[in-house]
């Protein structure tokens, strides 16, 4: 319990209320008469008009991608990190909104300690995105609360390999070679099934992840306005610094 | 009297060369009465990983369903039996957790890694660990058990050596204790060899029961 | 039903089902077993460029030796390590909960930990758990403000020390340090003393015993050196060793089940 936001459902209480007074209390909770929740539609809105992010599982490594607009040249630049540890070997990006995936983030590093302190062992890539995509399930359906505004990807190396997942605000998560979330969603996957090949190294996976950025880029891109995470054979997720990715940029160019 | 000793017990782990071996005494106890003598002390949790329980005997039934319980779900969860060191921290985090009101059994862990590694370990009812290279003992005849697997003890044995010396040091160790005895069982693990490997991919589990004193069967 | 709930894997916390039951067990004179401690000696002194910590290795229960080389020397954070002497169990499951903690605050805070954190975190748990978690600890480190060097005791209180010694051979350590220990100790120097204080340890002291382990903390280095010294090797193999024929053992019955591995299929990463 102690792990809750919420230490106890509001759903119950609802429940207890629709029975003096179901009609006022009947909203948009349910499942609509087309059979979708109109909740995580929304949810996926949001994730639809965030900015675009991606990642690329390649041969030896993974790396995730995303753009960096800020709303104003004022805001100091370095205070804003979109991708993020959850542990040594998992690293973590978003599209939608940022202060609902920290909470997930927040969440996730807390099951990944808890795991790690049970078994003595670094938990698996697959069992943290199960943890993570269950708890964003239990807010599509507990009361007093809403579905995240975010998609997650999930990059990290264990002892089945580099992996890479898609969790969306519904809970469903899916394990991908190559994938892409936000406003530029169509074209950036439809560059990256171009581009995509088995074989292709960390390195060679980089660079499609910067060309499949900038194709759809507003402005001039730059170490300062796209962020680039990056896992190989090491087992250790690291965020490049923004010299780092000029590097990058530089070798596209 | 110890609550260690209200049933009696041996149980011993050994390290050989790609195997290992785990075995116990076969005596249930309620002090100095005898109540059974084939009484199973070593559980299996999986085909290549083997819980000995020492102590008080209705605890480590106890903890064994526990443990059994955990290693089900896991293995539904991730779909892969548990590693043995996994496993010791589990039974660690699992004892622990009864720090003020512990289970009095003293766990010996012995299993082989996905390499194959054998890998042993022992813990108190609190759960700490002692990882070891040789061998580990628990129960009430671990004193002997310490004495007898120091000397019997050598390093990179074959499983059929390794079989005669876990055995011996168990009945060496169990004469000089009341409350265990009365023969034991041995399981010996080996790993495939290298070379076995890829054509047929067999461990084998040996089971052995024997008796201390040829008397008593006769 | 409440024990249904209880099998189901716990997130953490002591569960005191069996507490009722133990006391009534000795109400009924039944004795209680001892624990494994670590009888120990470890030790901590600042130097020169960090800190370095020592500690013996031997594991006890009761009067007998159940490790020969066990670790007393803790990981916290990678800046940040740990001597535990007293019960076993609770040296470990407190410095581990801690590392894990502090892990949890580096990641949120994007900063090295801190000793002081490490020290305060350690602290209250002790400190509300009233001296039932017996874990006496030397805790040192070097972070953004220095290199620090504290005690803690079971009950939680802590000092804040140049060096300092702990566990049941902490008389004889800190007997070398006080007569040998001088500010500005070379690594060199630091790493003689701390062993000399562990030794006087390892051989007056009949809780400690066998090898030297050592920790070397400066400015954005750690070394651990396990087993640094191995001043009790073992004298009594026996070139020949026992060896018994085969079949030397009574067998009773044997089964033999032979193993197949399985062949680990591809993982399915999809679960939907």
């Amino acid at each position: 319990m102690g792990d809750s936001q919420y230490s106890f459902s509001l759903t119950t209480f609802r429940h207890a209320f629709s029975f003096i007074r179901p009609h006022t209390l009947a909203h948009h909770r349910n499942l609509s008469p087309s059979g979708k929740l109109v909740q995580i539609e929304h949810a996926l809105m949001a994730v639809g008009s965030g900015q675009t992010s991606l990642g690329i599982k390649a041969a030896n490594g993974v790396v995730i991608a995303t753009e960096k607009k800020l709303p104003s040249i004022l805001v100091d630049e370095t205070s804003v990190q979109k991708i993020q540890l959850m542990t040594s070997n998992i690293g973590v990006v978003y599209s939608g909104m940022g202060p609902d995936s920290r909470v997930l983030v927040r969440k996730s590093r807390k099951q990944a300690q808890q795991y790690y302190r049970l078994y003595k062992e670094p938990i698996p890539v697959t069992q943290l995105v199960r943890e993570t995509a269950a708890v964003m399930q239990e807010f599509t359906q507990s009361g007093g609360v809403r579905p995240f505004g975010v998609s997650l990807l999930v990059a990290g190396y264990d002892d089945n390999g580099p992996q890479l997942f898609q969790v969306d605000p519904s809970g469903s998560y899916f394990s991908w070679k190559a994938s892409a979330m936000g406003k530029n969603v169509s074209n950036a996957k439809t560059f990256l099934e171009k581009r995509y090949t088995e074989d292709m190294e960390l390195d060679d996976a980089v660079h499609t992840a910067i060309l499949t950025l900038k194709e759809g880029f507003e402005g001039q891109i730059s170490g300062k306005n796209i962020e680039i995470g990056i896992i190989g054979a090491d087992r250790k997720f690291r965020v490049l610094t923004p010299a780092e990715v000029d590097d990058y940029l530089a070798e596209v160019e | 009297m110890s609550i260690f000793e209200y049933n009696g017990s041996a149980l011993v782990a050994m390290v050989g060369k790609n195997c290992f071996g785990i075995a116990s005494d076969r005596r249930l106890g309620v002090q100095l009465q005898t109540i059974a003598t084939d009484f199973r002390k070593i559980y299996k949790i999986h085909d290549k990983l083997y819980i000995g329980l020492s102590g008080l005997a209705t605890d480590a039934q106890t903890l064994y369903q526990r443990l059994v319980f955990r290693h089900k779900l896991y293995l539904l969860r991730e779909e892969r039996n548990m590693k043995p060191e996994t496993f010791a921290s589990l039974v660690s985090a699992l004892l622990y957790e009864k720090r003020f009101g512990p289970y009095f059994c003293q766990p010996v862990i012995a299993g082989l890694g996905d390499d194959n590694k054998p890998f042993i370990c022992t813990m108190d009812s609190l759960g700490a660990k002692e990882l070891a290279k040789d061998f580990v003992v628990s129960g009430s005849a671990s004193e002997s058990l310490y004495g007898a697997c120091e000397s019997m003890y050598k390093p990179d044995m074959e499983p059929d050596e390794l079989f005669e010396s876990i055995s011996q040091a168990l009945l060496a160790s169990v004469d000089r204790d009341c409350l265990s005895g009365w023969g034991g069982h041995v399981l010996l693990v080996r790993g495939p060899l290298k070379e076995e490997w890829t054509k047929s991919d067999i461990c084998s589990t040996k089971n052995y029961s024997m008796l201390s004193d040829q008397r008593i069967m006769k | 039903m409440a024990k249904v709930m209880a099998d189901a894997p716990q997130k953490g916390g002591f569960s005191f089902d069996l507490c009722r039951r133990n006391e009534m067990l000795v109400k009924k004179g039944i004795q209680l077993p001892g624990f494994r401690k670590t009888g120990t000696t470890i030790v901590g002194l600042i130097f020169l460029d960090g800190v370095i910590l020592g500690a013996d290795t031997r594991a006890t229960e009761g009067p007998i030796v159940a490790d020969k080389n066990c670790e007393k020397i803790h990981y916290m954070a990678p800046n940040i390590y740990c001597c535990g002497a007293g019960t076993a169990a609770d040296t470990e499951a407190v410095t581990d909960m801690v590392s894990s903690q502090l892990q949890l605050h580096r990641y949120s805070t994007g900063r090295e930990s801190r000793v002081v954190t490490a020290l305060t975190l350690l602290k209250s748990h002790l400190f509300s758990y009233q001296g039932y978690v017996s874990a006496a600890l030397v805790l040192g480190g070097v972070d953004v403000t220095g290199p620090h060097l504290h005690t803690v005791y079971p009950h939680g209180s802590t000092d804040t020390l140049p060096f300092a010694t702990m566990g049941s051979g902490s008389l004889a350590a800190m007997a070398v340090f006080e007569s040998k220990y001088k500010e500005g100790l070379t690594r060199e120097e630091g790493i003689q003393l701390v062993c000399e204080a562990i030794c006087s340890g390892i051989f007056n002291d009949l809780g400690s015993g066998s090898n030297v382990d050592v920790c070397v903390i400066t400015k954005g280095k750690t070394e651990y050196l396990r087993n640094h010294q191995l001043p009790n090797p073992r004298t009594y193999i026996s070139k020949r060793g026992y060896s018994f024929a085969k079949g030397h053992t009574e067998v009773l019955s044997t089964k033999i089940i032979p193993l197949k591995v399985v062949e680990v299929a591809e993982a399915d990463a999809m679960e939907e």
